[in-house]
């Protein structure tokens, strides 16, 4: 039980990898296609819910964590953070704004890293 | 093994954030290959294959330097490099990473020349971008079965 949340839990965070690679390449100037983009959004919808659901039954699942210890909160603070820039930066492109939208993809790719950060070092457990 | 995978000596989690940053790099920007190359085939292929290519040259290998990296940096961390029989989950990640290479750096040469031929507008880049696609597509299932082994830890 354990190996499998662990596994689809990494596989819906590769999935959010997708979306953050794809928009650094758009933030860069790569002409990306609606199809590409497409893609790109999709995964985050999967990989973002995938994370967050499977990270919290991991942490009831196992008892060496606890719901309330700071890094979990933590990280499901940064996935609000991450979901919501990139919610923007979607909303944005759609209605053909570009103003911001580099910066907040860069906010949203710093927010993910720090919550691989705190998935490696678990501060505090 | 939960406990074990849980709990794990602090100078283990530096090598081991390189390991997955770069796998996540790898595998994020073999997917906008994948797309990018597929969409080259359908519509606008110049920009789509300009795009696949770059995407392999500076998101893939690099991604693949990094993973590889972190990979024998916690490999030796944890006395599993130069192990007699270490467990079957490091074998199957020393296998599906080192022949991948090699399909990469072939699927980055054929991208390559398929998308100088497209700007130039000359003909015959379709049977590269699909060798280049085809490659890429397996490799990304061998990932997916690497991702399973690192997580799953299967003895």
């Amino acid at each position: 039980m354990y190996d499998t949340l662990l596994f689809l839990h990494l596989l819906a965070a590769f999935l959010l990898a997708v979306t953050l690679v794809t928009y650094t390449a758009v933030a860069l100037g790569a002409p990306a296609g609606g199809r590409t983009l497409f893609v790109a959004d999709r995964c985050w919808d999967v990989g973002g819910l995938g994370t967050l659901v499977l990270g919290i039954w991991l942490a009831l699942y196992l008892e060496e964590y606890d719901f309330f210890d700071g890094w979990i909160l933590g990280a499901i603070g940064l996935w609000v953070i991450a979901t919501g820039l990139g919610d923007a930066v979607r909303r944005r492109l759609a209605d053909g704004e570009t103003a911001a939208v580099s910066t907040m993809h860069w906010l949203r790719t710093l927010a993910v890293l720090g919550l691989l950060v705190l998935m490696i070092w678990k501060p505090g457990a | 093994m939960t406990l074990l995978g849980a709990i794990r000596p602090d100078d283990w989690n530096l090598p081991l954030f390189l390991h997955v940053l770069g796998a996540m790099t790898l595998v994020g920007s073999l997917v906008l290959v994948v797309v990018s190359l597929a969409s080259a085939r359908g519509g606008d292929s110049a920009a789509a294959l300009r795009l696949g290519y770059r995407s392999l040259l500076l998101g893939v290998i690099p991604g693949w330097i990094v993973m590889r990296a972190g990979a024998q940096w916690i490999a030796s961390k944890e006395g599993y490099d130069d192990a007699e029989e270490p467990p079957a989950w490091i074998d199957i990640g020393f296998i599906t990473s080192e022949p991948t290479l090699l399909l990469l750096i072939a699927a980055t040469i054929c991208a390559g020349i398929a998308a100088r031929r497209s700007r130039e507008g000359g003909r015959g880049f379709g049977g590269l971008n699909t060798a280049a696609l085809v490659l890429v597509a397996i490799t990304l299932v061998v990932y997916v079965v690497a991702i399973w082994a690192m997580s799953t830890k299967p003895t």
